[in-house]
């Protein structure tokens, strides 16, 4: 186990580079605040604390000093398909998509009907098949999300 | 759906605004309330007492939430960036209508529509039951003797204590150390652990603590003695010039997006002027120590451009150095 | 005395709030399991039903509706990794894995028996101490409540896991996302990008359902066609003797909570996060690794919440000052039914306090009674296939964070928050800071502040407050001895020590 903590998991370098460039853009945001700010100012603090976020994202940084990539990984472009391959799979990506549109399609279609496409759509995808269970089970969620949501606490779905 | 009396009323508004049908039965569902400053607050109790009459006369159900900071911005913004279907409401209090001056927002009431001027507070500056001053005069003597050192609680600028404390530098001369809380209710008790020494609040929110004898209060914002706080000397004892601003006092709204169709607005109009008008809830006031107002249309316009412009000037005289504009740059008369 | 025992035992004789009890709890449970649905929320909803009631009816309603929707927070935390409410963020840490480990059924049986001490406990200190106890809470000053933060900060080490750095840079970008919106003192926008829907600041409940909620149903993808673990639902009902093993260290949690629970503006959140730290420090031999499903992770945190209850009527029943967001509401109620909260009630009315007492003693049995029905049917929710389960936790995850504010730009930001809480946990980020610094952040801020402003913004003088009085010098030192031990000085310290 304890070897495994020093190996670097693909896309670790570059997601750590990544922080750092979020850290700047957060100290350039908490400077906008009141330029540089006094003990006693609403700048003080969102200015300190972006200042541990860089200090600290150097650090990670600088760890990395002391790890490996992984021997099997062969070279940055070999790393690259690795981390692709790891993370884009074909279903996590399409799962990422439907969720990003059925956000959007709430505002449009209504909470309920963009609700039952994406569960029954993604069921369907995930079970490979099986269409009319999985259009009941997404009916039955829908209707305890009605139940609870609309009739006992009232809140409103758009 | 609604009472007999409003019906006839909401049809005929309804059926001028709109022909549609669906309309017609606002409200259909619930309606969120936002409050702008936080629980245990004035704003907050009024809100609370209140609601529950108006979802009686509306038969819906109100849910309030606070919505507290940056001096009701926060809330106000909230509320203005809805939809405009009548079904967001705003308690406010009277903050709003110092925005522009104070240079917190663009807005004001006037970019919304009004419902209810439910009530007027009084004020009371508040100390902490083993505070050395009695009374104003004395807490006044001390402060200039040894100016920067009292710390007075305040709700950030464009609140409450920051207004009482600028009308009190337009008169006279005092220099506090103000320490920010969250509203009222955090305030006291900030005052009840002594932590800080005098707090302009409202009576509403302070009066029972006065009268338990947690708190001690140095001077009520009138001219004359009141009745629910015997003993405690108005503030005009202490500054007799501070009278051209008074009466003066905190006061507690309803209202809606400005867009908002006419027939929901009418709907909501009648509801909380009968909601307001109920006896409970005229105790309820009167225990609360403030006084009912039930104003909307017209004279509600007319009650919030003449605060409007007392608050604003009282500002401009203590000190126009805070203000980001004159008042005379916002069209705001002189009283 | 007699008036005192006939009002304590008022809502277990009449059995109309008898039920109005029993219906609040097992409401409550459910209200608290859900994400977004927040006690207050199903409070403030309550209050308009029991306008016309009897008071002693609506509180009898209040009170089971607080107790079960503390509790029921720990539910999904347990089986979806999704806390239901803020205050089981912690329960989460050690619930799930219990639960991936098939052990769903033992860790809600055991969480419920630790709720009902914790809340026990609770009650009885209220009913002991809510004088003295408010009393002490009124103590702290803004410094106070400034130096609790800090100690809250350096829970980051406990809840960091393998890389301190990481945790760091987590607390520090959960505190700017507490940040965001307006300033509480001068009403400047801060870090807002410009952008008016910012400007009212980041609901920290949409950050934790995005963290928790959404983040795991991306990473269980990896995991799409693993077959489920099979739950045990054998051994519900923990055995006297595991009760009786953690109940010493149920104690020391429930005395935590109710204490972070009288002090009117901290609540169950910080109270469950403090209990869970404490658990971590003293317990040597834990029955798994912290984080990896240890029972006692689950007990301190389980326990602290329900009696921050308790510890949160002190101030309300006392001094009329909420001591959160609920007991605000029950102050509302209150007032509604003529009864004027504050420093006289307890004098004017007592019948309201032992009511009050008596009461929650009795929400807490029935939270026994509810906790361990039914279990088996929900423990079965993590053998549901992951195909179904993950899109499910996404509507979930929509829907209780809509029900938050009826904003769908913080459903956007829910998802945003989603995603970056993937790649973080790809990458060996741990939630738990980020939630720290995301509750720590604008206490820390606002407190700060107040305390500069109290000294009239005197470096020295404020540091020379922070030991000059008593309690804010008992802080600091806590302060420096948990710096102290968990830095690389500790074995410099004790060489030092021991030479001598």
């Amino acid at each position: 186990m304890s070897q495994k903590f020093e190996r670097v998991q693909a896309g670790e370098k570059v997601f750590d580079w990544l922080l750092l460039l979020l850290s700047i853009a957060v100290l350039i945001e908490a400077y906008r605040i009141d330029g540089i700010p006094g003990l006693n100012s609403p700048g003080s603090f969102p200015m300190g604390l972006a200042v541990i976020m860089l200090a600290s994202s150097l650090v990670i940084l600088a760890s990395h000093r002391h790890k490996r990539r992984d021997p099997r990984i062969r070279n940055a472009r070999h790393e690259f398909q690795v981390f692709f391959h790891e993370h884009f799979q074909p279903h996590i990506v399409v799962f990422t998509l439907f969720a990003v549109a059925y956000l959007a399609a709430i505002v449009w279609v209504s909470f309920y009907i963009s609700t039952f496409f994406f569960l029954a759509v993604m069921f369907i995808y995930f079970r490979q098949g099986r269409v009319v269970s999985s259009l009941i089970i997404a009916a039955v969620a829908i209707a305890v999300i009605y139940g609870l949501f609309t009739l006992v606490f009232r809140v409103y779905l758009p | 759906m609604f009472k007999p009396i409003l019906a006839p009323l909401a049809l005929a508004v309804g059926s001028l605004a709109l022909a549609g049908t669906a309309q017609a039965e606002y409200p259909e569902r619930n309606i969120q309330a936002t409050i702008q400053w936080g629980a245990g607050g004035a704003t907050d109790n009024v809100a609370r007492s209140l609601t529950p009459h108006v979802e009686d006369i509306l038969d819906t159900t109100l849910v309030l939430t606070n919505r507290a900071g940056g001096t009701g911005v926060i809330g106000m913004n909230h509320v203005m960036r809805q939809r405009p279907d009548g079904y967001n409401l705003l308690y406010g209090a009277e903050n709003p209508l110092l925005y522009p001056l104070m240079g917190l927002a663009d807005f004001t009431y006037d970019d919304m529509h009004t419902v209810n001027i439910i009530g007027q507070g009084l004020v009371v500056i508040a100390a902490p039951a083993d505070s050395p001053y009695d009374n104003f005069s004395e807490l006044l003597e001390h402060a200039q003797e040894n100016p920067g050192e009292l710390r007075m609680g305040g709700t950030g600028a464009g609140g409450l204590p920051s207004t009482v404390y600028a009308m009190i530098n337009a008169v006279d001369e005092l220099d506090v150390r103000t320490v920010t809380f969250g509203g009222d209710g955090p305030g006291i008790t900030a005052m009840l652990g002594g932590h800080i020494d005098f707090m302009p609040l409202s009576l509403a929110a302070a009066g029972e603590q006065i009268r338990g004898g947690e708190m001690k209060g140095l001077a009520v914002l009138t001219t004359e003695e009141i009745d629910s706080l015997p003993e405690v000397p108005p503030i005009t004892e202490a500054l007799p010039d501070i009278e051209s601003f008074l009466p003066w006092g905190p006061f507690w709204g309803v209202f809606v997006h400005e867009d908002t169709p006419d027939e929901a607005k009418a709907t909501l109009e009648s509801a909380y002027e009968e909601a307001v008008g109920r006896e409970e809830f005229q105790e309820f006031l009167q225990n609360f120590g403030a006084e009912a107002l039930n104003l909307n249309g017209e004279e509600a316009e007319q009650y919030l451009d003449n605060w409007q412009s007392v608050t604003a000037w009282a500002m401009y005289e203590a000190d126009a150095g805070i203000l980001e504009a004159t008042p005379e740059e916002l069209g705001i008369p002189r009283p | 005395m007699s008036d005192t025992f006939s009002y304590l035992l008022m809502a277990w004789l009449d059995p109309q709030l008898l039920l109005l009890t029993a219906v609040g709890t097992l409401a409550g449970i459910y209200v608290g399991a859900i994400p977004g649905l927040s006690v207050t929320m199903a409070a403030s909803i309550l209050i308009s039903f029991t306008f016309s009631w009897d008071i002693n009816n609506a509180l009898a309603l209040m009170v089971g509706i607080y107790v079960g929707g503390v509790y029921g927070g720990s539910r999904t935390a347990i089986l979806l990794n999704i806390p239901g409410a803020p205050s089981a963020v912690t329960t989460a840490f050690d619930g799930y894995p219990l639960a991936q480990r098939g052990e769903a059924g033992r860790a809600i049986g055991l969480s419920t028996v630790m709720s009902v001490i914790g809340g026990l406990l609770g009650t009885l200190v209220l009913a002991g101490t809510a004088p003295y106890l408010a009393d002490m809470a009124l103590e702290f000053a803004p410094r106070d409540y400034f130096l609790i933060a800090v100690l809250g900060l350096l829970l980051v080490s406990t809840l960091s896991g393998k890389s301190l750095a990481r945790g760091i840079f987590s607390v520090a970008l959960g505190g700017i996302i507490g940040l965001v919106g307006m300033d509480m003192v001068t009403a400047q926008p801060r870090l807002t990008m410009g952008s008016m829907a910012l400007m009212g600041g980041i609901h920290y409940v949409v950050v934790m359902i995005g963290l928790f909620g959404a983040a795991e149903a991306f990473y269980q993808l990896h995991n799409l066609n693993r077959v489920p673990v099979k739950q045990k639902v054998d051994k519900i009902i923990p055995p006297l003797k595991m009760v009786l093993k953690y109940l010493p260290l149920s104690v020391r949690t429930s005395i935590i909570g109710v204490v972070v629970g009288a002090l009117p503006g901290t609540g169950g959140d910080i109270a469950s996060l403090f209990a869970y730290d404490h658990a971590k420090r003293t317990v040597k031999n834990p029955s798994s690794p912290f984080g990896e499903g240890a029972y006692e992770g689950l007990v301190a945190p389980e326990t602290a919440n329900n009696a921050a209850v308790g510890g949160a009527y002190v101030p309300m029943l006392t001094l009329g000052m909420p001591g959160d967001a609920v007991t605000a509401v029950i102050i509302g109620a209150l007032v509604i039914h003529g009864l004027n909260p504050g420093p006289m009630l307890m004098i004017e009315t007592p019948h309201i306090f032992w009511f009050t007492v008596g009461n929650l003693a009795l929400a807490n049995l029935f939270l026994l009674l509810f906790g361990l029905t039914g279990i088996k049917v929900f423990s079965k929710v993590v053998e549901v296939p992951k195909a179904l389960m993950i899109p499910l936790i996404l509507v979930l995850c929509v829907v209780g964070t809509y029900s938050i504010n009826s904003n769908m730009m913080e459903v956007y930001w829910m998802l945003g928050f989603g995603i970056l809480g993937y790649w973080l946990k790809v990458f060996g980020f741990q939630m738990g800071p980020i939630i720290l610094g995301v509750i720590l952040g604008p206490l820390l801020d606002e407190t700060y502040r107040q305390a500069m402003s109290s000294v009239g913004d005197d470096t020295g003088q404020f540091l020379l407050a922070l030991v000059a009085n008593p309690l804010s010098l008992v802080l600091t030192l806590v302060i420096v001895l948990v710096l102290l031990s968990q830095t690389p000085l500790k074995p410099w310290v004790k060489r030092r020590l021991s030479r001598q």
